[in-house]
């Protein structure tokens, strides 16, 4: 506490003497506390620099680089923002740190590598590269070398996803659509199914044939939550009301979208 | 019939008749129309000044590129300088008296157009390309500012309809309007995006961003290769 408020002192002395400015940088729902990651330049060189930029370019193309076991139009980043490396969008800075541990979705105590497993399967619809294959290796590469310095086994500010307060009124998701045709259908599109440029996917599909399926964690109306109330719309995090935030998630999550793989047959 | 659709054109009476009976073509060539004289109204004045014939504008002046620009967005835009959301201290005298239909029309024939890049006022500055396309492609977090690419398409090609290629756009054009939105009267952005965005950058970073764009070939249309 002590340490965050001194940074805060920093934070507005800088503010103060900015000078010319006359619109300071404000970055909202970003604690000064976060942990942060290397940057860019200090990957070094050598082969595990290059896993490091292999991880990375299956972070950010997914569909180009692991394309095997990708099954829709998104990317790792498509949730977790920023490369991996923003607060609050689940960073691969606080994940590496975090396992292995036990998680109750399987009743097991897993890896970070089985962890991506779950990603591919669920996030990503698609088919779990095998542990020791190069997808699983480079990505764990990526999130180790995003740790560096990071407190093991510890809660770090910014790690996984927003936890959401419970909300005043159950979630609905009659409101949530007003939520979002005003937010979030300009680049999502009214229909959820995202939007192209040219070939590319530009902005992802939320729900539909080719969006993550009833499996993933942001299927989970508490967990989406969360994502938007600190991450949507892009540039504009911590501008949802609490209220907003759970009933756009659960308009969002009540839309169809593949079925989760546990389930079928 | 082409004289009696003329006159009614140049009186510039009913845009309800006019859409209900011209077609696509006839709109697209009324929009050239504007394009190379104006809508015949007096005093109106043709885009070609600014934005020449085939849409590649002006960069001497900074003003935009606009062929290939989506119809959706050329419209929006103009019909913003006429409502005063979009700051425009030239625009907004040159379109003043354009109807609804001539605002279709207009847009219409730019959408269509194709032409080459024209030569920037300046060579790119490779230091600010640098700081651009950084901030370009993997954006300023810490300040709450997302790649560009992410709502502008890949190297800024453009998302159709709503997001703009600025992929090749020249440099005074592009970094005018980041001001624009920051601290002046730009305020037909969705969202106010552009606004919290612009306002979070400092000037050299909207230098830079700028010249990182301008430094790129424009795509032949928004939203497509080139």
């Amino acid at each position: 506490m002590k340490i965050r408020s001194s940074l805060l002192v920093v934070a507005s002395a800088t503010l103060l003497f900015s000078g010319s400015q006359s619109f300071p940088p404000i970055a909202r729902g970003q604690e000064p506390a976060t942990f942060q990651p290397p940057s860019d330049s200090e990957i070094p060189s050598g082969p595990f620099g290059d896993l490091v930029r292999k991880g990375e370019h299956i972070f950010t193309q997914t569909g180009v680089y692991a394309r095997p076991y990708v099954g829709n139009d998104l990317t790792c980043e498509s949730c977790h923002l920023d490369r991996g490396r923003k607060p609050y969008a689940a960073p691969l800075w606080g994940a590496y740190v975090s396992y292995p541990r036990f998680r109750t979705k399987n009743n097991k105590v897993s890896r970070l590598g089985e962890r991506i497993q779950g990603c591919f399967r669920f996030s990503m619809n698609g088919t779990p590269p095998p542990l020791d294959s190069e997808t699983i290796r480079s990505l764990v590469a990526y999130s180790f070398w995003m740790s560096r310095g990071a407190p093991v086994g510890v809660k770090l500010a910014g790690q996984g996803m927003y936890r959401m307060p419970r909300p005043k009124r159950q979630p609905d998701p009659f409101r949530g659509k007003k939520v979002y045709a005003a937010r979030c259908a300009l680049c999502h599109g009214a229909d959820g199914l995202g939007a192209t440029s040219g070939h590319d996917v530009a902005f992802p599909p939320v729900w539909g044939p080719r969006s993550y399926n009833m499996g993933a964690g942001l299927a989970k109306v508490s967990k989406l939550a969360g994502f938007v109330k600190m991450n949507m719309p892009l540039s504009k995090g911590d501008t949802l009301t609490n209220q907003e935030s759970w009933d756009v998630a659960a308009y969002v999550d009540s839309q169809p979208r593949p079925a989760d793989p546990r389930k079928i047959r | 019939m082409s004289f009696f659709r003329r006159s009614v054109l140049s009186g510039c009476l009913s845009v309800v008749f006019l859409s209900s009976t011209a077609h696509a073509g006839d709109l697209m060539n009324w929009g050239k129309k504007i394009a190379e004289e104006g809508n015949g109204s007096p005093g109106s004045i043709a885009c070609m000044e600014c934005h020449r014939l085939n849409g590649g504008g002006m960069p001497s002046i900074g003003s935009p590129r606009i062929a290939g620009q989506t119809a959706f967005y050329i419209e929006h835009e103009i019909l913003g300088v006429q409502k005063g959301t979009r700051y425009a201290p030239v625009m907004a005298g040159v379109v003043y008296n354009l109807s609804k239909n001539d605002i279709r029309a207009v847009a219409l024939y730019y959408a269509s157009v194709r032409t080459p890049k024209l030569p920037d006022v300046s060579p790119p500055d490779p230091a600010l390309v640098a700081l651009g396309k950084h901030i370009a492609q993997k954006g300023l977090w810490k300040k709450n500012v997302p790649a560009c690419v992410l709502c502008h398409g890949p190297n800024g090609r453009g998302i159709p309809p709503h997001f703009p290629y600025i992929e090749g756009q020249n440099k005074g054009y592009l970094l005018r309007q980041l001001i624009s939105f920051a601290f002046l009267k730009r305020k037909d952005d969705p969202q106010g995006l552009m606004r919290g965005i612009a306002r979070h950058l400092t000037q050299r970073e909207r230098k830079a961003v700028a010249e990182y764009f301008a430094s790129l070939n424009p795509p032949a249309t928004a939203g497509r290769g080139k």
